[in-house]
């Protein structure tokens, strides 16, 4: 499965969704498909699935995507133990699986290319929906379709390993840039101030 | 900790506006939590780690609360690099109510803890991170309106290390 076509059939169903990308391949692919002012861009690994449990918390009502990779749940999988407890049911993870450190430029492989199996050490802390999802028929079928459903899911999506993330240009949005849009989003869809905003 | 300090704390964070706690429990200032977990103005998260500690607070502040993340010292080590990350970087506004173990004004100071605390504000001050260190009740209410205006203000973390009369 190609994580490229994986994000271009997400673009395409985001409408007013959060969206949550850590600092991996996927998060250039995702900038260059989706222009949404919901996407919120966690600067480095192991961070985005914590923040989008935060923002699906403090907004129950509002869908929160989170985009993350295997690398980078390895780096924090005490998240699955408190997602397994809480449950929040606005939230969906999509781990893109390729199995390798591929920002290390030497594909060395991750855990998951070896013996460790994310969805069911998901499923063991607790995240009864937890899948790893193979081809794409099997993507649109569950993982888009998850997007109609209120529970907390969570696919592990097997991908190839790819550079087409190389050969995308880098987005030019600062970080802090790019906080600000979507604070600013949020204050507009929600119809509320964010408190830390915007007073001089 | 006196109940009636525990108390004021918590209410001090209230009045302060705070929401939104996530918390790793220590032994210090640990009846703040049923305080909290009770309080119907104040949405709590046990977090298996303070770095998943600060992460959701963030996102939670990012989403529109006001939200600290209560830990031990030692939970600086561990969530240093989410604080530098998510709390410095991308500049997010976070209330850390940390225990000050080991540190000199700590009354259960001992071997086991001195040198966790002998690290904690060199750790902080290597990070960027403002803090105030709290020995007693003394406008207390006051101390935690005004950390919570720093973090604010600064768009990222603010530590109240708690010691003296909060650790015995």
């Amino acid at each position: 499965m190609i994580r490229h076509e994986c994000l271009e059939l997400l673009a395409a169903k985001v409408t007013d969704q959060l969206v949550v990308t850590s600092q991996s391949g996927q998060r250039i692919e995702w900038s260059h498909l989706s222009r949404h002012e919901g996407n919120l861009l966690v600067g480095m690994m192991g961070c985005a699935i914590g923040v989008a449990t935060g923002l699906a918390l403090a907004l129950p009502h509002r869908k929160v995507i989170a985009l993350d990779s295997d690398g980078s749940v390895l780096l924090s999988l005490f998240n699955l133990a408190t997602l397994g407890n809480l449950r929040p049911k606005n939230l969906l993870i999509y781990v893109f699986d390729n199995g390798v450190y591929s920002g290390s430029r030497i594909s060395y492989p991750t855990a998951t290319s070896g013996n460790t199996d994310l969805a069911a050490i998901a499923r063991g802390a607790g995240i009864t929906n937890a899948h790893t999802i193979c081809d794409i028929e099997d993507f649109k079928k569950n993982a888009i379709e998850a997007l109609r459903r209120n529970e907390l899911s969570f696919f592990v999506c097997k991908v190839e390993e790819g550079l087409m993330h190389r050969e995308i240009p880098r987005p030019n949005t600062d970080l802090a840039e790019n906080k600000y849009t979507f604070v600013r989003y949020l204050e507009q869809t929600e119809g509320k101030v964010i408190p830390f905003v915007g007073r001089g | 900790m006196k109940d009636e300090l525990a108390k004021r704390l918590v209410q001090g964070l209230k009045s302060a506006g705070i929401n939104f706690v996530t918390y790793l429990p220590e032994t210090r200032l640990s009846q703040i939590v049923p305080l909290i977990r009770d309080d119907p103005g104040m949405e709590s998260i046990a977090a298996a780690s303070e770095q998943e500690a600060v992460t959701i607070a963030a996102g939670a502040t990012l989403g529109g609360k006001c939200a600290a993340v209560y830990m031990e010292n030692t939970g600086i080590y561990v969530s240093s690099y989410s604080l530098l990350t998510v709390g410095k970087q991308l500049g997010v506004p976070l209330l850390l109510v940390v225990g000050y173990l080991g540190g000199v004004a700590d009354q259960r100071n001992s071997f086991l803890y001195a040198t966790i605390g002998k690290h904690t504000v060199p750790v902080l001050v290597g990070l960027g991170i403002d803090y105030m260190i709290l020995e007693d009740g003394e406008k207390l209410e006051v101390k935690v309106n005004d950390a919570v205006r720093a973090a604010n203000s600064l768009r990222g973390p603010f530590a109240l290390l708690f010691a003296g009369e909060f650790s015995s």
